[in-house]
């Protein structure tokens, strides 16, 4: 049996719950849905419900089982009507079991909003009065909708929203072109009258893949410019949580939002945007497990992390799978820039080992205002269509630096190293593993080498003995300390620690990191 | 002596309070400009950590230093 399926006849309720039993669980909660006598103020008699069935399906689908992998629940299900209901009979039933009721509760709730949210499922309503009419319920609720507020308020005000669209319909007469489902269709008539796009190039957006990691300052940007010039295919992983300080800089999110996963938040606005595209959410971190796997499904990657880490792992894998990778980065004012394809110069190019870790902070760290992300994703997504479009660019071959305090920008031009470990034969894509471990201090079995600045190490001392060499005065020469010992880098967020145990690895020394630094995250 | 046009970015930047200076030097190659500047400036970034750009490419730190050369000192940045 489907996790999610249509029903043209009336649901067998008991049926259903047998459907989700299982031995392992202790509790089972279940959701039904009800048709009522009223909505927004007029009295109705019945309703009838219309789904595009195959892309409903799928995008169920993939509701039922994001909330099995979010909150770990044994079974799934929702099943939605279609036809004519009564009043009083059950629209729509989502039964979860587990073997605790909390995450139960959790998932059964999950899967509700999101269907109610994301599947195309359009509602006709049958009035007394002997009219009718379709209710997009669940689509115009995209705009409105409130997960934490209360849901009649909610959709009173998708009817609202309704409402006022139907009405601006009908004085529009026919300029504007309508989809079954009501919405207009999407129109790209502004960028298709570039002589660069016409029909054909707005035929090549439309069967272009293209993966954004990182659904934050800048990905935001790229990810709403491309949902909106119709991209047919557009995968979007991140694997964090929406939070506060996120807001000032990610401006498809919403306060009420926070908590919530970002890569399932971006996808639901940009179907709203543009329910065209195939918006793909990926609820997790880039890493050398989760990505080769997902890019190989798509043409162009776009890297808008925050991190060293992920911003190289992306860089080969994409070399690797000879993908296109649009790459961007901002530091307070300033932004960089880069496009990597098979003929030009790669990350590591650009920054051979230890140039990078630890030497400049994220936006965390090092502060950001807003629109500098805003305009460095903007001439990302503007990048990802050139791609597309074949239109040639100064981002390739080159980084283009773009100082947004003074308004300057300038390209450096890149040559494709010879030596570059990803352009010859690489042996893996990432250094041992063993580089970063876990070790509570104080700690007999190792020296500790503090490699923070004199600043930090007053302010946060660490609990034992230790040698104290800040990380640019051991890169200068990492042979200078003594052999023979085993070195524990560390430093306060475990990245300069990674940068000073790898370079002493290469000077021949035995030497490793302390992940997550001193004290730790917590 | 040499005079050159220097640029700093990102890190370097607020580390020297300004974004760019003419400067006369001695320094034969860009490796020794650097290394004349951390006297200058309290810079935090080891030589190893960063790359230089002159007249508009990315060049080794051997690269001789002509006279009226635009130089750029630029560290790789995370933030997103």
């Amino acid at each position: 049996m489907r996790a999610f399926a249509f029903s043209n006849t009336p649901l067998d309720l008991h049926a259903l719950r047998a459907s989700v039993e299982d031995r392992s669980c202790g509790g089972y909660v279940s959701f039904e849905g009800w048709v009522r006598d009223h909505n927004d103020g007029r009295v109705v008699e019945r309703l009838e419900y219309e789904a595009f069935e195959a892309l409903a399906i799928k995008e169920g689908d993939r509701i039922v089982a994001e909330a099995v992998q979010r909150f770990g629940v044994t079974q799934a299900r929702c099943i939605h009507r279609v036809g004519l209901l009564e009043l009083g009979q059950v629209a729509v039933w989502v039964g979860v079991s587990a073997p605790h009721r909390g995450e139960a509760f959790a998932a059964c709730r999950y899967i509700i909003d999101e269907v109610k949210h994301r599947v195309p499922i359009w509602k006709k309503e049958y009035y007394v009065t002997g009219d009718s009419g379709w209710v997009n319920c669940e689509r115009c609720a995209a705009a409105a909708h409130d997960h934490v507020g209360d849901h009649t308020h909610t959709h009173s005000l998708a009817h609202q929203a309704d409402e006022s669209s139907r009405a601006s319909a009908a004085n529009s007469a026919d300029s504007v072109s309508r989809h079954p489902s009501g919405l207009p269709n999407a129109d790209y008539s502004r960028q298709q009258i570039l002589s660069e796009v016409g029909h054909v190039g707005q035929a090549r957006l439309r069967n272009a893949r293209v993966l954004v990691i990182g659904a934050g300052g800048l990905g935001v940007p790229v990810l709403s410019y491309l949902a909106g010039a119709g991209i047919g295919t557009l995968g979007v992983m991140d694997g964090d949580a929406l939070e506060p300080s996120n807001l000032h800089r990610q401006t498809i999110y919403a306060l009420a939002d926070v908590g919530r996963a970002k890569a399932l938040l971006a996808s639901e606005r940009l179907r709203a945007l543009n329910p065209e595209v195939d918006v793909r959410p990926y609820v997790e971190q880039a890493t050398l497990e989760t990505l080769p796997g997902i890019a190989g499904g798509y043409d162009i990657i776009v890297d808008c992390t925050d991190n060293f880490t992920a911003r190289f792992l992306i860089n080969d894998v994409s070399v690797r799978l000879r993908k296109t990778a649009v790459l961007a980065s901002v530091y307070q004012y300033e932004g960089q820039l880069q496009v990597v394809d098979e003929g030009s110069a790669c990350l590591r190019c650009l920054w051979p080992d230890g140039t990078r870790d630890g030497t400049v902070g994220n936006c965390a760290e090092a502060g950001v205002l807003g629109p500098v992300p805003g305009v460095l994703g903007s001439l990302q997504a503007l990048e990802v269509m050139k791609v597309i479009l074949g239109i040639d660019s100064p981002a390739r071959g080159g980084v283009i630096l773009v100082d947004l305090r003074s308004l300057e920008s300038r390209r450096l031009a890149t040559r494709k190293e010879l030596d570059c470990p990803q352009h010859c034969d690489a042996p893996s894509l990432t250094e041992a593993t063993d580089l970063s471990i876990a070790v509570t201090l104080p700690t007999l079995d190792w020296t500790v080498l503090d490699v923070r600045e004199m600043t930090e190490v007053a302010e946060q001392p660490l609990p034992c003995a230790s040698v104290h060499v800040p990380l640019a005065r051991l890169l200068d020469d990492p042979s200078q300390l003594p052999d023979g010992v085993r070195y524990l880098c560390v430093c306060s967020r475990g990245v300069r620690s990674l940068a000073a145990a790898r370079a002493l690895r290469r000077a021949g020394r035995e030497a490793a990191s302390l992940a997550n630094g001193y004290p730790g995250s917590a | 002596m040499t005079t050159v046009k220097i640029q700093y970015y990102a890190i370097l930047r607020e580390q020297t309070g300004i974004s760019r200076e003419t400067f006369t030097t001695d320094a034969k190659d860009a490796a020794a400009l650097y290394e004349q500047l951390r006297n200058r400036y309290p810079f935090t970034l080891a030589r190893t950590q960063l790359r230089v750009a002159i007249d508009g490419e990315f060049a080794e730190w051997s690269s001789i230093l002509n006279d009226g050369a635009e130089v750029v000192f630029i560290p790789p940045v995370a933030g997103g």
